[in-house]
């Protein structure tokens, strides 16, 4: 090995041994005639002697310049400097490879940079990847086994209690808190972990500590803190600032430290503002019980754990591990509470898996679309490849007899094929060069619409990750597009085709080519197929009646920092804030809620006559309100009457229900009038006095008919409940977030705050993975189509080229321009046809995997089908357009003047 | 009686009158081990160390010497000669000393083993 690196190096100063050896041997003799003398040789006679003695130096030059020459690396500069001269030479078929490569190779660069992101690339710092892990437990409730367990803080203290497998176990967890104090105070993401954390990275502050074991106890933690770097430096200046304090949500915390820059712990997608001790907010809970209880009991889940195993420890036993110990934090809890079900029939247990959530048994939606979409990639770089593959297997063809001349003239097979693949290397570099470009640019957009981060941090061009994927991805396509033509270069009857002649009047069909075109249409198909159906589905989910307007309306959060206020304050509170918000300019209305749509939902037990449990039929959420909501939602009342001011304290139980709650309860009867009693069977009635239209609150009630809602005043049921108010502006009003804010907060008590966000942000989060799928399939499945034309033009073009001298003939004995034309238009159009039919058949065969990803829309829909395959024989007819036409110029004399 | 030294590997069909393959190389070693010397001076004391026997052609030497340099065996550097003239030095490496002692038993060995051979015979 060290030999050949040596080699190597000499290989490149080959021209410097050789004067150097040259030198030396001119030592040499000048030496050896220099002691023939001194032995009686006259001057003449020396050299000879000297010669004679010591041997021949053009074999010591020989030999010795063999040490250096590498033959495959000489050749393989020839190579190279002979595919460059070719494609120069051919610009046209150059640019088309280059740039359908570059898009190939650019798409999937780019998708691997968000799903390594996303799933693989270990987090900075962290001292032993291979060894650090997440615990994800399960168990089974209600016969449907869920992974969300484990994020009661004494689970994890049981589990560091009953495991022996593992070296370190950490807690942590994230939170959005109220960083700074009054009008200066805003949210931040806050993580709580605890001391042992540290232990898992080698990252050493850049100033003052992290906190220790002594710093993070039950009940209370200290109130350290310490701040992430780039916090420090934006927010802080940099400066000095170990000692200072800061409000952080309800405590009142000493900076203490602050990490190295680029360390993000395992926060994703952005690193946290700064760091405290797990206990310390575990034990600052708003919650008097939660805070008493949350290291003693299981009834707040907030954090997870993450564990490192010992050496020698595999993964299946430290998951055996988890396993046992969840067993018995399981049974410890049931004896404590003497409730929840038995572990036979919870059937608890555990594994340690990857740190990247998006990879471990409950991966998010993003992660899933994430891969679906490198699926679409990797499609459209094999399109690709069979496009580059297709246009320089004409481009032989066409140089079939500049091939025999040179296998006549000697040239081995090897160094041809050798020579053919170089071509598609050089074709499939510049491919990726171009790729990376392509995935910079594009790859910051996914990485928004995806990852939701623009962190600059993942730089395409200097992350080794990124280019070894470049890297593999290149020569997987170089290999892809170059073996075919290689294979063809060594292949042949050498004599047949020398005999031929110049005239290039052979028509070569070939079986490969005709498979390769028909199956880039056939996958450009199934691309097509799937960007319509996403985009249908995405205009469907646009245009559903989700019951309210979100557009208009603004949503703020009131956060009260742990101080408690009596009813009478509170409600002085609400009457504050909403007739502050109605004052606000461009503000129509404002309403109290209890339950915002994509973001808490609340429900109750309740009563009506004649249905034994109403629980049965679904669950019912409530919504604990003020007179202006529907006004403020848009939410329209199709029966009856809304919320008014009357219905107050003492005025008669009112409620209003959803079109779908009254037709479950009430199938054939009048819904106005009907009793419900809230919680006992025995409550007074509370009279239905209005129906409003169904509403959306979460994703899956899309599809879901079954959207139970009622409304309740808050004035009559709790007059201190809901800690949101909805302002509806008359135009623009993501924009007036801060505006709303700033009025807002002047209102509020002591440290507490307002938070501003538009309505719509809740919602488009919930449906990006719809939007994500129509953009992407979209620009994915054009690319293809763009691709497959320009493959097909390629081939149309060469082909005419190959037959010009049988159109000739053709002409000759009487075809007219419109035979011509319709021959090859028809050939294009035969193996277009064939392509969208294989195609069509693909993408009904893949809509039983897609159909869970659309919205009211059929993944079979013939509609869909019969559209793309219209847009493809299009497409194919413009592409042999060109073709055919410069194939009706045929000219019969000179056909026939080389006959 | 002069025996050459050829370059290595020895080629069979001319055996007879070639030295154990490898040879060379450890005689080169041995060489330049305690000094540095240049391609003349190793020739020239093999020769002179051998009585003549070992006579080493620069078609063989020069090669090797590059051959053995490749293998990280030797490291080469021009200096002055005493006279004031260029020329390239080579000198023993690390690598190379742990080859000439591996050798060096390797051909005591087949010395001893060959001799006990022609004694019984």
């Amino acid at each position: 090995m060290r030999e050949f690196l040596n080699r190597l190096v000499d290989w490149f100063h080959r021209d410097r041994l050789e004067r150097e050896l040259a030198e030396e041997l001119r030592f040499h003799q000048s030496l050896a005639e220099r002691d023939a003398r001194a032995e009686g040789a006259s001057v003449s006679d020396a050299p000879f002697v000297a010669r004679r003695r010591f041997g021949n130096a053009t074999s010591a030059v020989e030999d010795s310049r063999d040490r250096w020459a590498l033959p495959t690396l000489d050749h393989l500069a020839q190579d190279v400097r002979y595919a460059l001269r070719g494609l120069r030479r051919s610009r046209g078929y150059t640019a088309t490879a280059v740039i359908t490569l570059s898009l190939g190779i650019g798409a999937n660069v780019a998708m691997f940079g968000v799903v390594d992101r996303l799933m693989f690339r270990p987090f900075p710092f962290l001292r032993d990847p291979a060894a650090t892990h997440a615990v994800y437990l399960r168990a089974t409730h209600r016969g449907k086994e869920d992974w969300g367990y484990g994020g009661e803080y004494t689970r994890y203290l049981d589990l560091r209690r009953f495991t022996t497998s593992f070296s370190n176990l950490a807690g942590f967890a994230m939170q959005n808190l109220a960083v700074g104090t009054g009008d200066a105070a805003r949210e931040r993401r806050v993580a709580t972990v605890s001391a042992s954390f540290w232990d898992f990275f080698d990252a050493p502050p850049v100033r003052g500590r992290y906190f220790v074991a002594s710093e993070d106890v039950t009940p209370r933690g200290a109130e350290v803190a310490v701040l992430d770097y780039t916090y420090w430096k934006n927010e802080l200046a940099g400066r000095d600032v170990i000692g200072e304090r800061l409000q952080v949500g309800n405590m009142l915390v000493t900076i203490i430290g602050v990490a190295p820059e680029g360390f993000t712990g395992v926060f994703e997608p952005a690193p946290p503002a700064m760091y405290i001790p797990i206990t310390l907010y575990g034990g600052s809970n708003a919650s008097k019980s939660d805070r008493e209880t949350y290291y003693t009991q299981y009834h707040w889940g907030w954090m997870s754990t993450m564990v490192r195993r010992k050496p020698g420890v595999s993964v299946t036993q430290a998951s055996a591990d988890i396993t046992q110990a969840f067993r018995k934090s399981w049974q410890a809890e049931r004896d404590m509470d003497h409730s929840g079900e038995s572990i036979a029939i919870a059937k608890p247990s555990g594994i340690v898996g990857p740190m990247k959530t998006a990879a471990g048994p409950n991966a998010p939606l993003a992660a899933r679309t994430a891969l679906w979409v490198t699926g679409v990639a990797v499609i459209v770089l094999i399109i690709a490849c069979a496009n580059v593959a297709n246009l320089s297997l004409a481009r032989a063809l066409r140089r079939q007899r500049e091939t025999a001349v040179r296998l006549a003239l000697g040239v081995s097979r090897g160094r041809l094929i050798g020579q053919m693949l170089t071509e598609s290397l050089v074709l499939t570099v510049s491919g990726a060069v171009g790729g990376l470009l392509v995935a910079h640019w594009g790859g910051a957009a996914i990485r928004r619409m995806l990852i939701a981060t623009t962190d600059a941090s993942l730089e395409t061009f200097t992350d080794w990750r990124t280019l070894g994927a470049v890297a593999a991805i290149a020569i997987v396509a170089g290999l892809l597009a170059g073996i075919a033509p290689a294979l063809l270069a060594g292949r042949g009857d050498l004599a047949a085709t020398l005999k031929a002649g110049p005239r290039e009047g052979t028509y070569h069909k070939s079986r490969l080519r005709v498979f390769l075109l028909v199956a880039q249409g056939a996958l450009s198909v199934v691309l097509l197929i799937g960007a319509t159906l996403f985009v249908r589905s995405l205009r469907h989910v646009q245009h559903f009646r989700m019951g309210y307007d979100a557009a208009p309306v603004v949503l703020v959060g009131i956060n009260l920092r742990g101080m408690t206020l009596d009813s009478v304050q509170r409600v002085a509170l609400r009457r504050d804030l909403l007739s502050r918000a109605q004052s606000i300019p461009g503000a129509t209305s404002a309403a109290w809620v209890s339950s915002v749509p994509y973001w808490s939902t609340s429900s109750t037990s309740f009563y009506v006559a004649g249905i034994d449990s109403v629980n049965r039929l679904g669950r019912f959420t409530y919504q604990m309100t003020t007179p202006d909501y529907f006004a403020t939602f848009g939410t329209r009342i199709v029966r009856g009457r809304g919320i008014e001011a009357a219905d107050r304290d003492g005025a008669p139980l009112v409620a209003v229900v959803s079109e779908s709650m009254a037709r479950a309860l009430w199938p054939t009867e009048d819904p106005i009038g009907k009793c419900m009693r809230m919680r006992k069977e025995t409550a007074p009635c509370t009279t239905v006095v209005g129906v409003a239209e169904d509403i959306v609150q979460q994703q899956e009630q899309l599809t879901d008919p079954k959207r139970f809602q009622y409304y309740l005043p808050a004035e009559q049921v709790d007059p201190r409940a809901g800690s949101y108010v909805l302002v509806r502006m008359a135009v623009d009003a993501p924009a007036k977030t801060e505006q709303v804010r700033k009025a807002l907060q002047p209102v509020m008590p002591g440290q507490s705050y307002v938070t501003v966000r538009p309505m719509v942000n809740l919602i488009d989060g919930a449906q990006r993975s719809w939007r994500l799928g129509a953009n992407l399939f979209v620009a994915f499945g054009l690319l293809a189509l763009v691709v497959a034309a320009v493959g097909l033009y390629g081939v149309m073009a060469y082909n005419v080229t190959q037959r010009m001298h049988e159109l000739g003939v053709r002409v000759a004995l009487g075809a007219q321009a419109w035979d011509i034309l319709r021959l090859v238009a028809g050939q294009s159009a035969r193996l277009t046809l064939t392509g969208v039919v294989v195609g069509s058949g693909l993408a009904y065969l893949a809509g039983h995997w897609v159909q869970p990803l659309l919205f009211e829309q059929s993944a079979r829909d013939p509609m869909v089908y019969a559209v793309v395959a219209v847009l493809m024989i299009a497409v194919s007819l413009v592409a042999s357009a060109l073709p055919g036409r410069r194939a009706t110029t045929a000219d019969p004399n000179t056909a026939l003047r080389s006959e | 009686m002069s025996i050459p030294l050829t370059n290595y590997p020895l080629m069979p069909k001319s055996a007879k009158r070639d030295l154990l393959p490898g040879l060379l190389d450890l005689l080169i070693l041995k060489c330049v081990a305690t000094q540095a010397m240049h391609g003349y001076a190793i020739a020239q004391y093999l020769q002179s160390a051998t009585a003549d026997v070992i006579q080493v052609q620069e078609g063989s030497l020069y090669p090797a010497l590059q051959r053995m340099r490749q293998k990280g065996w030797i490291k080469a550097e021009w200096r002055t000669t005493p006279n004031n003239q260029r020329a390239r030095y080579y000198m023993i490496t690390t690598a190379g000393r742990k080859q000439l002692g591996e050798q060096q038993d390797g051909f005591t060995t087949l010395v001893t083993a060959v001799q006990r051979v022609l004694r019984l015979a």
